[in-house]
């Protein structure tokens, strides 16, 4: 068994790279990122590998877009406002269909906002962000551990799907130290993993030319082009959906929470069990593609649900629509950098106990 | 520009021009001395307060408009110059100061700087240069020199720097001064000179960062200086004077390196206005002209 190591979340994302085969890594400097970013400054060289301090958010993901089109394990990182530079870079990824990793460690929004943490990029990451018809593998860990292991399994997920891949952390998960086990290489390993027969790698010997783009201006091309990524897309949405289930078997109220919020929600869950009352979580683990059928499963079953975020309400939008109006939703949320408290969630949990065995009404929940 | 005329016989105060906030900057950090100077020319210049507005970017310096008492704007990361444009453009009367990091102005924004100098707006841009990136925790700049060891090149830098008056040279800026934030008084004499410059002005101030650089900074900067105003050979109407200063080796020239007076872009603004009034359509005209 390997030692464990004491490390921060962004520099277990930054050895989660090194340990997949990241090849490149291009970054600038934006708070609560910037361990990872300095991290890689030290280790990418130490392994004969690329880093580069890019000019800015643009540059770096374009650096991205053309390491990946030679064919190279890439990844970027930043924060909100950051990754909002970034969107233009991954739609056009996702329409060249080339690999990449995005991490993006949230902080509060919108604007500038703040340097604390926060969920509230979860539209952009779920919902395209960027423009036109496109989607994006999003994986949403919830401890350093995670910070490593997912962003591994994300360069095995862009290199499998020809995609970019975002892992959504936040401050909180960046900037806190924690036991880290560094896995063996094993299911990142490239093995497995298709040929990249479409690699820009140069065309000598005969070979046809490979062109990588995202531009069809003829007449039903694009159209077909976006028909084959949506067949994409629904092979993902078929295989690829996570979540983490936490004493959900006989719960009647589900809290649903990932990332920060869900270790938050795992304490409420904790001591309610203490004290005998039937609250679980479910976490999911891929935000896009969202758990929807775990979730429908659930809504069967329990009385009602308790969506948790650090925003103003997002993922509960979704929760709403795989719930499809069975059960109560309803949302306990802090933005701008607010932290939801385990009380404050157990509280809530329990009024919605008591409001379920009274049949109470659909409660559409309010930040506070 | 826009200042106090009822006073025109009275002193103004610097004071008048701070706001009532506490600079979070570290001890030592020259963007005290940006600010005080900035606060005498404005009293020098009699600015109005109400005309007047700092647009700044994201860095340590870019906190400035939060320490002044004037319009603040604290905008977006690499954008102050798009922005103060803008600003001007909306109200010729604002007397517009863009201000920020050389992160801010020569990594992220740089792309903006050679269409301010060309588009030639009456604004004055004052990049306060520390060669790192403060508020982040001491990562490479742009300006960083060559072999810089930061947070982000633990191996030393392999990149070449910028210099920002070379670029500013290049891109033909009317108006290039460079100044010195351990030297207010000089400073002062520099910013009134490049508010009054009616055009794009720009003024690099060497504003060390006794954090991240260190204190070695600013002693290396205080022995190399050479004031151009004290340079009989210089004339800043001459370029081959500016070619002079971009050359240097040894010393680091501040004062005005270049004025080069040429109409700037709300006067020609305003004859492209009238010359295109002349052929006005009427309002409900304007249609007509999709009718067939």
């Amino acid at each position: 068994m390997q030692k464990r190591v004491l490390i921060t979340g962004n520099e277990a994302c930054g050895a989660g790279a090194i340990a997949a085969g990241c090849d490149c890594y291009f970054g600038y400097p934006i708070t609560p990122q910037n361990e990872l970013t300095a991290y890689m400054s030290r280790h990418m060289p130490e392994q004969g590998r690329v880093f580069v301090q890019a000019e800015s958010e643009v540059s770096a993901i374009n650096m991205v877009y053309g390491a990946s089109a030679a064919g190279r394990r890439v990844m970027t990182s930043s924060s909100s406002p950051g990754i909002s530079l970034k969107q233009e870079g991954i739609s056009y990824l996702a329409g060249s269909e080339l690999p990449a990793v995005i991490i993006n460690v949230q902080r509060g929004g919108p604007g500038l906002g703040n340097i604390e943490p926060s969920q509230a990029d979860y539209f952009q990451a779920v919902k395209g962000g960027g423009h036109g018809d496109y989607r994006m593998i999003v994986l949403a860990p919830s401890s350093v551990q995670e910070m490593y292991d997912f962003t591994r399994r994300a360069f095995y997920l862009a290199d499998r799907y020809r995609m970019p891949v975002m892992v959504l952390s936040d401050g909180r998960l960046g900037q806190m130290m924690e036991p880290l086990r560094p896995g063996k290489g094993s299911k990142s390993s490239a093995a497995k993993l298709p040929p990249k027969d479409w690699a820009l790698t140069g065309a000598s010997g005969g070979r046809p030319k490979r062109v990588v783009k995202s531009f069809f201006p003829a007449d039903g091309t694009l159209e077909r082009h976006n028909l084959e990524l949506e067949k994409k897309y629904n092979l993902i949405r078929r295989t690829q959906s996570r979540a983490g289930e936490y004493f959900c078997e006989d719960a009647e109220v589900v809290l649903a929470a990932y990332g920060t919020a869900a270790r938050l929600c795992r304490e409420a869950v904790r001591r309610a069990r203490a004290k005998g009352l039937p609250l679980g979580l479910l976490r999911p683990v891929t935000l896009w593609p969202f758990p929807a059928a775990r979730v429908k499963k659930l809504a069967a079953r329990a009385r009602a649900f308790l969506v948790v975020e650090m925003s103003s309400g997002q993922m509960v939008e979704d929760v709403r629509l795989a719930v499809e109006g069975r059960v109560p939703v309803a949302f306990y949320g802090r933005s701008g950098g607010g932290v939801p408290e385990i009380g404050e969630i157990y509280r809530r949990a329990h009024r919605l106990l008591r409001e379920k065995a009274q049949g109470g009404s659909q409660d559409r929940g309010t930040v506070s | 520009m826009s200042t106090v005329s009822d006073m025109a016989d009275q002193q103004v105060k610097p004071d008048v021009y701070k706001s009532s906030l506490k600079p979070v900057w570290c001890p030592g950090c020259g963007d005290y001395g940006v600010l005080n100077a900035l606060c005498q020319a404005f009293a020098r210049l009699k600015l109005k307060v109400e005309d007047t507005m700092i647009v700044s970017g994201i860095g340590c310096s870019s906190r400035l408009p939060g320490y002044l008492h004037s319009y603040g704007f604290n905008a977006v990361h690499g954008r102050a110059l798009p922005i103060a444009i803008g600003a001007k453009l909306a109200n010729h009367k604002l007397n517009v100061i863009a201000a920020g990091g050389d992160g801010d102005g020569f990594s992220i924004g740089i792309g903006h700087f050679p269409h301010a100098c060309r588009r030639n707006v009456d604004i004055t841009y004052i990049v306060m240069d520390n060669q790192v990136y403060g508020l982040t925790k001491g990562q490479l700049s742009p300006t960083s020199p060559d072999q810089a060891i930061t947070s982000t090149s633990k191996y030393g830098s392999i990149e070449t720097p910028i210099d920002p008056i070379r670029l500013a040279l290049g891109c033909e800026a009317p108006f290039i001064a460079r100044g010195f934030a351990g030297d207010i008084k000089h400073l002062v004499e520099v910013l009134v000179r490049a508010i009054k410059h009616r055009g794009f002005s720009f003024v690099q101030i060497l504003s060390p960062c006794v954090t991240y650089v260190g204190k070695q900074q600013f002693i290396e900067i205080k022995q190399r200086l050479h004031y151009l105003d004290q340079d009989p050979e210089h004339d800043c109407r001459d370029i081959a004077s500016a070619v002079k200063v971009i050359n240097e080796q040894d010393v680091i020239s501040v004062g005005i390196i270049r004025c080069h007076e040429r109409p700037h872009y709300q006067k020609k603004l305003a004859k492209l206005n009238k010359a295109a009034s002349r052929k006005k359509a009427k309002l409900e005209d304007l249609l007509d002209t999709f009718r067939p």
